[in-house]
């Protein structure tokens, strides 16, 4: 008799987590991961590590609460994030290719600024360090179909035009690509600024999902981005899917909170990302002159 | 300066550390563009930075009292570094470590000098295990390390808020706040400097200081380790078994970290509390590049994070700017310091202007 109610419990909490806004939440979620992800492709793909990412989205979220806030316009907001994530972009590609620092250690330092920066910029404008007041939004399914082409167009980009496969060349056989004539470097300033404004995308997404700035609001999602690119094997379909699972999870673990300790469910994307890459891929096909400095000959 | 350039050339040491010192300086200029940009008055953030760090007997209390978890991060950063690793998970192996040594401070009752031994290294080894699984993740699945160790610091952190929370199992009953019961007489560390916190955890990370230098330079194990993050597949061929050696190298650097957080809580706060540290694990990945990987040179470079720490504090409180200033000329310290080309062109171009 306990064990029966015990199980219409379990079927009924079952069904008031697996319902149509779970699936909604799981496509909104997984936009800023998927973005990140993608972002992450390009630049690996041209043979750029940009651990970054997690503080050039934090940059975009941080960027589009002030531009909201003193225009009012969350779109020029969104395009300030975009350019601002650009730029971040440049920077690290900067740093990796022209004064040949180690990537991650270059993506890391660029997360420490965004860090110190974000709360240093919230106390000295609004005095409250590490938020901003609401400002209104954008409707974030504008970024959701946003993020839906950028996948499918990248994918064509990549695997099927010359562009890509100068990119591809570029990661893969620098020496190769110079030879047939490609500008390795400026190739990788491309995509690893590409990379960039896609980030400050997915901080503009961070930003209008709540319509207020916190410092701990990309929370690990930048990092969760980078396990989706390599879950992904590298191209933007398989990034896109990960991404999904991994929206999924933090969807979940949203609605987990009622029946289990708030604590608890907050780490479980973070738990399920670790298990996913030690448990459901195979060797990833990594780009051979990734991480590497290419010196012209 | 000619001649100073030419000495400097001629030493790698004193080349490396001018380079540092000058990135150091360029930072501060930087930094003071910021400052200045968001128009607040360069004079009173340095002093009162300076204030808050060196300025009384007080101020240097805090300064250590900060600079020691952070030379133990610092060496739980480099010793993974040196092997071709990033652990930026030390701040999760703190907290993995600084639960465990409060629960044994707490509940296990031995004589006084040795229940803080034993104390200390249950959290050491605990930390050690937190690092221990990217190792293998690493060396058996080919997991990107910096994802793992990020990953299961959040892990870390919610963890054990879960366990100190009310209704958590270590939660201390009679406390509103997210804590542990407090850690026995028996386990504590002696104050150095009263009434600052400053602890025999400050010697603790000397010796580990010293160890590290001597496992890395002076030990066949060390030297191994330093091969595979030269060349993991030179290393190979020479015989060396990468895949151990990578797990040794996060062990150990989870063992640091953990030893930090034991050393927090046995000589800072005598308890676990929610939050106790600021950030003292990503202090390490600043504190071992500035150090420029070397064990000797994280004393140098925890003490200036330390001082930036401490200084950031009284900034705050003197409203000369927001404190965390501190953080962003940590991390322009760390640009300059990774691009040696950049500040080397730089001394170039003004040799250049000064013929």
């Amino acid at each position: 008799m306990e064990e029966a109610i015990g199980a219409m419990n379990f079927w009924t909490i079952l069904g008031n987590i697996f319902t149509l806004p779970l699936l909604l939440a799981t496509l909104r979620l997984s936009t800023p991961i998927a973005l990140i992800a993608l972002g992450e492709t390009y630049s690996e793909r041209s043979g750029i590590i940009n651990v970054g990412v997690e503080g050039t989205a934090l940059l975009g979220a941080l960027v589009s609460s002030l531009v909201a806030y003193f225009t009012g316009s969350a779109w020029i907001a969104l395009l300030a994030a975009v350019i601002t994530g650009g730029l971040a972009g440049g920077l690290h590609a900067l740093w990796c290719v022209r004064f040949r620092a180690n990537h991650v250690v270059s993506g890391i330092a660029i997360n420490i600024l965004v860090g110190g920066l974000a709360l240093f910029i919230t106390s000295a404008v609004w005095g409250w360090r590490g938020t901003s007041p609401s400002s209104p939004p954008l409707n974030t399914w504008y970024i959701v179909g946003a993020m839906f082409v950028l996948v499918f167009l990248s994918q064509v980009f990549i695997f099927h035009t010359r562009w890509g496969l100068r990119l591809r060349v570029v990661g893969e056989k620098p020496e190769a690509a110079d030879t047939a004539g490609i500008n390795v470097h400026r190739t990788r300033y491309i995509y690893t600024i590409l990379n960039g404004m896609l980030c400050g995308l997915a901080g503009a997404f961070f930003f209008n999902n709540v319509t207020r700035f916190t410092s701990g609001m990309v929370g690990g999602r930048g990092f969760i981005g980078i396990a989706a690119m390599v879950v992904g094997n590298y191209s933007p379909v398989g990034a896109l899917g990960a991404a999904l699972l991994f929206g999924f999870i933090d969807a979940l673990q949203m609605r987990l909170q009622t029946y289990i300790p708030s604590q608890v469910s907050i780490m479980l994307p973070y738990l399920i990302t670790v298990l996913v890459l030690a448990f459901l891929i195979k060797r990833a096909q990594v780009p051979a002159g990734l991480g590497k400095h290419y010196v012209k000959q | 300066m000619r001649s100073v350039l030419q000495a400097l050339k001629q030493s790698s040491f004193l080349q490396e550390t001018g380079i540092t010192l000058l990135s150091i300086l360029l930072a501060f200029g930087v930094g003071c563009l910021i400052l200045w940009a968001a128009g607040y008055s360069i004079p009173a953030v340095f002093i009162n930075l300076w204030k808050g760090a060196f300025g009384n007997k007080i101020a240097i209390g805090n300064t250590l009292t900060k600079a020691t978890p952070i030379i133990l991060t610092s060496l739980s950063f480099l010793i993974a570094f040196r092997c071709g690793l990033f652990n930026i998970g030390a701040e999760g192996q703190m907290y993995i470590g600084a639960i465990i040594t409060a629960v044994v401070g707490a509940h296990l009752h031995l004589p006084a000098i040795l229940h803080s031994i034993v104390a200390l290294f249950a959290g050491g080894l605990a930390g050690a295990f937190w690092g221990w699984i990217p190792g293998y993740l690493k060396a058996k699945r080919g997991v990107n390390e910096f994802v793992t160790t990020m990953m299961l610091s959040y892990v870390a952190i919610g963890l054990t808020d879960y366990l100190v929370a009310p209704r958590g199992p270590l939660h201390d009953a009679q406390a509103y706040a997210n804590q542990t019961s407090a850690v026995l007489a028996t386990a504590r560390f002696a104050r150095i400097l009263k009434p600052t916190q400053l602890s025999w955890a400050i010697v603790v990370a000397g010796i580990a200081v010293l160890l590290v230098w001597y496992f890395l330079f002076r030990t066949p194990s060390g030297y191994e380790l330093r091969c595979v993050g030269q060349s993991p597949t030179a290393a190979e061929y020479g015989g060396i078994r990468t895949k151990r050696k990578l797990i040794l190298a996060l062990s150990l650097a989870g063992l640091l970290a953990g030893l930090a957080g034991a050393g927090e809580i046995l000589g800072t706060h005598f308890r676990f509390v929610d939050g106790f540290s600021p950030g003292y694990g990503w202090d390490g990945i600043a504190g071992g590049l500035i150090a420029r990987a070397h064990p000797v040179g994280t004393v140098f470079s925890a003490l200036l994070i330390g001082a930036l720490r401490a200084g950031a504090l009284q900034v705050q409180r003197s409203h000369a700017a927001p404190g965390d200033i501190a953080t962003v000329l940590q991390a322009l310290v760390i640009f300059f310091i990774i691009a040696p080309t950049l500040v080397r062109r730089l001394i170039r171009w003004r040799r250049r202007s000064v013929q």
